[in-house]
């Protein structure tokens, strides 16, 4: 389908140009990751982060222009908080995938707006167990076993493929999680990046950054096994 | 000098409040409202809804109106028996009743009595009691036939049988002894015309007749004056004079000659 | 209260039991002195399996249960699911909280869903909300809380739960002047809504039997 130019199609681009994002709804949680690429060596780790807790219970990951994620991931939480004082229950993923859906939509309608650069990746544990889902900047958000946005997006998805997602537990899906970031990231031609992971498990319905021990161990076993195949090669 | 005109604005306005304070302060009495001191009264039946009402509306001691319509009409099967303030509850059915036309006729379909119930009771509620009309709705809808009364600050109750107004202990007194499921047609009527009879001569604020108004299946039948207990009794003594009684002294006929005087024409040259 | 208002001089009571909740309450309305109806229904639904019982002014209580009424009818058509006791209470919470100055109504919420079961919250004159697993209310109360903490046990079956608030509610019928009538009683559990009805000849009597 052609449009008559809402901008979609350049806010589409800005976001397949950004660092690679990918989340994984697996057996017991949900696991996000994001390459975020690095601008300046003069920057802070884990300062700026691309994903962002939005109620206890919810993450989003951003990829596209930063600040237009961030505005998203402020409306999401500005959601999720008048839910919770409304009905006294922390907001279901599908409710909020489609608050941010429409508010994002809403913003290619207009002139006097632009679309977001920016898609964003909307991982949730509530009653109905895990769920992950993922807005584009047209506003369609479909929900996802797994999805990956940005730069390395197809490689990465044909890497979550090759995952049997409904066996895999959040442990392992981190690992997985930072071994496909690893892979899809091009050293060559691409800015060093900083690898950014976090989980929500059925146990702590919590969106927490995943602990450092296990996120380095996570990134040793994502460089080892690159190592392994370049070896093999 | 300019004066300009200002366009009223719409909503409230109080500005007539704080005037009228100061002039009851000073003395001057303010205007009552009439108040129809009722018996309203009304039975669910076999087949239909059975509404009555007496006729009377007083305003203090004084009898306004002795043979007023208490029975008002919502829609072409709901009716509705009123009490409290003759105005309020004459203008909140006058109203809600063109609500609900217009509602027919964006519908296409047959109103129902828990719309008309909803609709009055919230706008009862909204002026919170200052809008003093009690209600009896009664009606027949695809539910069957249905009653409902509602109070004042807009609170309603679902019963097969109910009694307003100052007479309403009266009346509800004759329903306790009388009533039961599924009577039929005229016991129904009779027992809704004991009932108002009851309160026209037991309560001061209630007089004059019976209204009537029977609501079933595609059919109302309305008696207005269905009883009227309280006719007046022709005078047994007629004091009209009769013919002549003033004799005739003398009499003189004259004759009247009209002069009718031209216009003369103004000299305009 | 206004003068004129309707009344809802009342004796409710809520339970929890192993299976769900189990509500009563008197039928008396009264306006003065006058009983405007003796066979009121003062349990009134929210949703499938929601109940309020209200106390207080009846057209106040009448006008929050239809709003509540509404949004939560909104709530399982735009969210796909019922909504919780807890957000039903929530929701009564709110107008009653933020209406407080213009408001007299005391409001119990029970029911039971799929997360919490059965479950009872209690919101009283000032607005605030309690989450109990019973609670009485209505000016005929005070009179059976020595009742309620003596024989109330967790975990009832729904038969004794039925006798308790059946016994409580006759009870407190028979200490305050403004509650009478019948009692009816409403019990949720999973498997849905049973009313009951008693009445006024068949309401349980103590040591003054008649």
């Amino acid at each position: 389908m052609s449009s008559i130019g809402t901008g979609v199609e350049y806010a589409a681009k800005a976001v397949d140009n950004s660092g690679t994002a990918i989340g994984l709804r697996v057996k017991d949680g949900i696991v996000l990751a994001v390459e975020k690429l690095l601008q300046s060596k003069l920057l802070v780790p884990i300062s700026n982060r691309l994903i962002q807790t939005v109620d206890t219970h919810i993450g989003v990951a951003t990829a596209g222009l930063l600040a237009d994620g961030r505005h998203i991931i402020n409306r999401a939480r500005d959601e999720a908080e008048s839910f919770r004082n409304n009905y006294r229950i922390q907001i279901p993923g599908k409710v909020i995938a489609d608050r941010v859906g429409q508010y994002v939509q809403a913003y290619t309608l207009y002139s006097s707006v632009r679309p977001f650069g920016s898609s964003a990746i909307i991982g949730a544990v509530d009653n109905e167990g895990p769920q992950l889902y993922m807005i584009e900047p047209s506003g369609v958000y479909w929900g996802y076993y797994g999805c990956a946005i940005g730069k390395g997006k197809q490689v990465a998805k044909t890497e979550i493929e090759k995952l049997n997602l409904s066996e895999l537990c959040v442990r392992d899906a981190v690992n997985a999680a930072a071994k496909i970031i690893y892979t899809v990231h091009d050293d060559s031609k691409d800015k060093a990046f900083e690898l950014e992971l976090s989980w929500i498990t059925n146990e702590t319905k919590r969106h927490e950054f995943v602990p450092r021990e296990i996120a380095e161990e996570a990134e040793r076993l994502a460089k080892d096994s690159l190592n392994e195949e370049m070896e093999d090669d | 000098m300019v004066t300009r005109l200002e366009q009223p604005r719409g909503g409230f306005n109080f500005d007539n409040f704080q005037r009228n304070v100061s002039l009851e302060q000073k003395g001057i009495r303010i205007p009552k409202p009439i108040k129809t001191g009722t018996t309203i009264a009304a039975i669910i039946y076999k087949d239909g809804v059975c509404l009555g009402a007496d006729t009377r509306a007083t305003s203090g001691p004084i009898v306004a109106d002795k043979n007023c319509a208490k029975i008002h009409y919502l829609a072409p099967n709901i009716y509705c028996c009123g009490a409290g303030t003759a105005a309020d509850t004459e203008f909140t059915t006058a109203l809600i009743s063109s609500q609900l036309e217009l509602h027919r006729l964006t519908t296409g379909r047959q109103t129902r009595l828990s719309t008309a119930r909803s609709m009055l009771c919230q706008m009862l509620f909204k002026y919170q009691g200052h809008v003093s009309a009690a209600l009896i709705i009664g009606g027949y809808d695809v539910n069957g036939p249905n009653l409902y009364s509602v109070m004042p600050h807009g609170s309603v109750d679902n019963v097969p049988f109910m009694t307003m107004g100052s007479g309403s202990l009266a009346a509800m007194a004759v329903f306790e002894r009388s009533w039961r499921k599924d009577l039929e047609r005229q016991e129904a009527i009779d027992l809704v015309k004991d009932a108002i009879d009851a309160g026209i001569f037991n309560d001061l604020g209630s007089g004059s007749n019976v209204d009537i108004n029977v609501i079933e299946k595609d059919k109302v039948d309305i008696y207005r004056n269905y009883y009227k207990p309280n006719e007046r009794a022709p005078k047994e003594k007629v004091y009209k004079f009769k013919r002549g009684t003033t004799p005739i002294l003398k009499e003189s006929i004259k004759d009247i000659l009209v002069i009718t005087e031209g216009v003369e024409a103004m000299d305009i040259s | 209260m206004k003068p004129g208002e309707v009344n809802l001089g009342t004796s409710l009571m809520a339970v929890t039991f192993k299976g769900g909740i189990v509500i009563g309450a008197d039928t008396r309305t009264t306006s003065g002195p006058y009983i405007v109806n003796r066979v009121t229904d003062k349990l009134t639904p929210i949703h499938d399996r929601i109940f309020a019982c209200r106390s207080g002014s009846a057209a106040d209580t009448q006008a929050i249960a239809d709003i509540v009424r509404l949004y939560s009818e909104m709530y399982s058509v735009n969210f796909g699911e019922d909504p919780t006791i807890r957000t039903a209470a929530a929701l009564f919470h709110d107008i009653c909280y933020q209406n407080k100055n213009a408001l007299s109504a005391g409001i119990i919420v029970a029911g039971w869903d799929k997360y919490e079961g059965g479950s009872v919250y209690c919101i009283p004159l000032g607005g605030s909300l309690h989450k109990q697993p019973f609670a009485t209310a209505g000016s005929g109360s005070t009179y059976v809380y020595g009742y309620c903490d003596k024989n109330f046990r967790e975990n009832m079956t729904q038969q004794e739960a039925v006798d308790f608030v059946k016994n409580g509610i006759a009870l407190s019928i028979s200490r305050d002047g403004s509650s009478g009538g019948c009692i009816r009683i409403a019990t949720i559990t999973e498997a849905g809504v049973d009313k009951i009805f008693i009445p006024g000849d068949q309401v349980p009597t103590f040591w003054n039997k008649s």
